[in-house]
């Protein structure tokens, strides 16, 4: 499954991507791939990369591999998604703690379809946080803890 | 009985000889009759007084029907220039056969005896008609005579006012001329002006038109003064006439290397042209997008980061990449910190 989205390793290869993709939501999974929840949505994620082609471009990111990214995330739960569009992160409203990056994985394949089309069409619209489409009972639940510094 | 036509009304009847004796059989013949005799009444109106007409063609060709003889005649005599007006239908009237023919329609059909005479034309009337006729011809062909010499005279009376103007134009220039080149004109003049005093007895004749030999002489006398620019010496490159090759046709000695280098091309290249179709794709998407104006190859080092708002700032996005690098920062002030309190401790301990 994630034998088929591209893998980015290093931090320079995600900040090409970042930038590099013009006009397309860039999706970025952080996980590990031996990790059950990060199959299931890698699973997801490579079905529905073809039919969103051309809204969206899929990437899988090790968390392992680009330790900055992953303090600069605040990702402490994976598999974490974070959402780009032409460099800019795009913020949803899911109605968890945490707006910045989806938590976990998707129940169906149309879940993730339908997010991607609400921050394609926020992203158009000009806004840069957009608010959720998934039914809520349908999104992972977690506590978000709060690390002293 | 068996079927009999009626070439007068059109019809085939079976009823024999009866037909003729019916009313709508006799009242088509009264008609037919009286159209056939009014063509008889006018011709002979011109057997006193004939017409001869001096134009020809499709007017004077017509043919009339002689329902007696069942034959189509020719109603004008002509002769490619001259006709007689009715000529022909009276000539053919007075042929015996037309005679015979025209007793047996009378019999068969039963018409008005009266009327038959006056189909027939005798032979004393052709007669006075032929005489008639020679005389009518004769005049006319006076009268053509008479019309050509007319025009001719006409024709001639033209020309000569032609000459008398040329004659009074040479007459204003001729002073001028001779002033600038004495030596030729004196020859010239007096030729054209002996030529002009000839050409005026000559009246009868239409004598040709010839061009003056002036007007020559003033085109010649004209070209002298052009600007020499000097002999043109083509023996090295060749000429049109040796049947070297056009300039245009040679190979442009500023060219670089010759052949090598294709020429320039013109347009866009193609990537140049993908670039520019991008753009176009760019230009319909909506202007006010999420970073519409992100430059997405614009170089950044190692340790950019994107703008992300994180989780427990407060703030815009942009502080939130400040916040992170500072307290990377200080985790590391602080790592090395212990580090170094640890050692320096060590230290004290140890001294």
């Amino acid at each position: 499954m994630s034998l088929f989205l591209p893998k980015l390793a290093c931090k320079k290869d995600i900040d090409e991507v970042i930038k590099g993709v013009a006009e397309k939501v860039v999706v970025l999974r952080f996980g590990r791939d031996e990790d059950s929840v990060c199959l299931q949505l890698d699973e997801i994620l490579s079905k529905t990369a073809h039919d969103l082609s051309n809204m969206a471009s899929i990437y899988i990111v090790d968390v392992d591999k680009a330790p900055i990214y992953t303090r600069y995330f605040d990702i402490s739960y994976i598999p974490s998604t974070v959402f780009f569009f032409n460099g800019q992160h795009m913020k949803v409203d899911y109605g968890s703690p945490d707006h910045t990056k989806f938590v976990g994985s998707f129940k169906t394949k149309q879940d993730f379809m339908d997010l991607i089309e609400v921050i394609y069409r926020g992203a158009m619209r000009g806004k840069m946080i957009v608010q959720s489409p998934i039914d809520p009972q349908n999104i992972p639940k977690y506590d978000l803890l709060y690390h002293g510094i | 009985m068996g079927a009999f036509y009626c070439a007068v009304c059109r019809q085939t009847s079976f009823s024999g000889k009866g037909h003729i004796f019916g009313k709508s059989h006799q009242s088509r013949l009264r008609v037919v009759l009286l159209k056939f005799l009014e063509k008889v009444k006018e011709a002979r109106r011109t057997i006193k007084k004939p017409q001869v007409e001096k134009f020809d063609g499709p007017q004077h060709e017509n043919k009339f029907w002689c329902y007696c003889c069942g034959l189509e005649i020719e109603r004008n005599v002509t002769d490619g220039n001259m006709t007689v007006l009715h000529g022909g239908l009276l000539e053919h009237m007075a042929t015996p056969e037309h005679k015979k023919n025209t007793h047996k329609f009378w019999w068969e059909n039963k018409a008005d005896p009266k009327l038959r005479d006056k189909v027939i034309i005798t032979e004393e009337e052709i007669e006075r008609f032929k005489d008639e006729v020679t005389k009518v011809l004769d005049t006319c062909v006076e009268k053509e005579d008479e019309f050509i010499k007319q025009q001719a005279d006409h024709i001639r009376a033209q020309e000569k006012q032609r000459q008398e103007v040329l004659q009074s134009l040479i007459e204003v220039c001729f002073p001028r001329m001779q002033w600038q080149y004495p030596s030729l004109w004196p020859h010239y003049a007096v030729s054209k002006i002996s030529r002009g005093s000839h050409f005026r007895p000559q009246d009868q004749q239409a004598g040709p038109s010839w061009v003056d030999p002036m007007v020559d002489v003033q085109w010649a006398g004209l070209g002298q003064a052009l600007t020499f620019i000097g002999y043109q010496d083509s023996t090295n490159s060749g000429n049109v006439h040796t049947g070297a090759i056009p300039p245009w046709l040679q190979d442009d000695p500023l060219e670089g290397s010759s052949g090598a280098a294709a020429q320039p091309e013109i347009g866009p290249s193609l990537q140049d042209f993908l670039k520019q179709k991008e753009q176009e794709k760019l230009r319909k998407l909506p202007p006010n997008r999420v970073g519409a104006n992100f430059d997405h190859s614009s170089h950044t080092d190692a340790n950019w980061l994107p703008s992300f708002g994180r989780v427990w700032n407060s703030g815009r996005r942009w502080q939130s990449r400040h916040q992170f690098r500072q307290e990377e920062g200080q985790t590391n002030r602080h790592k090395r910190k212990r580090e170094h309190g640890t050692d320096g401790s060590k230290k004290t301990k140890t001294e």
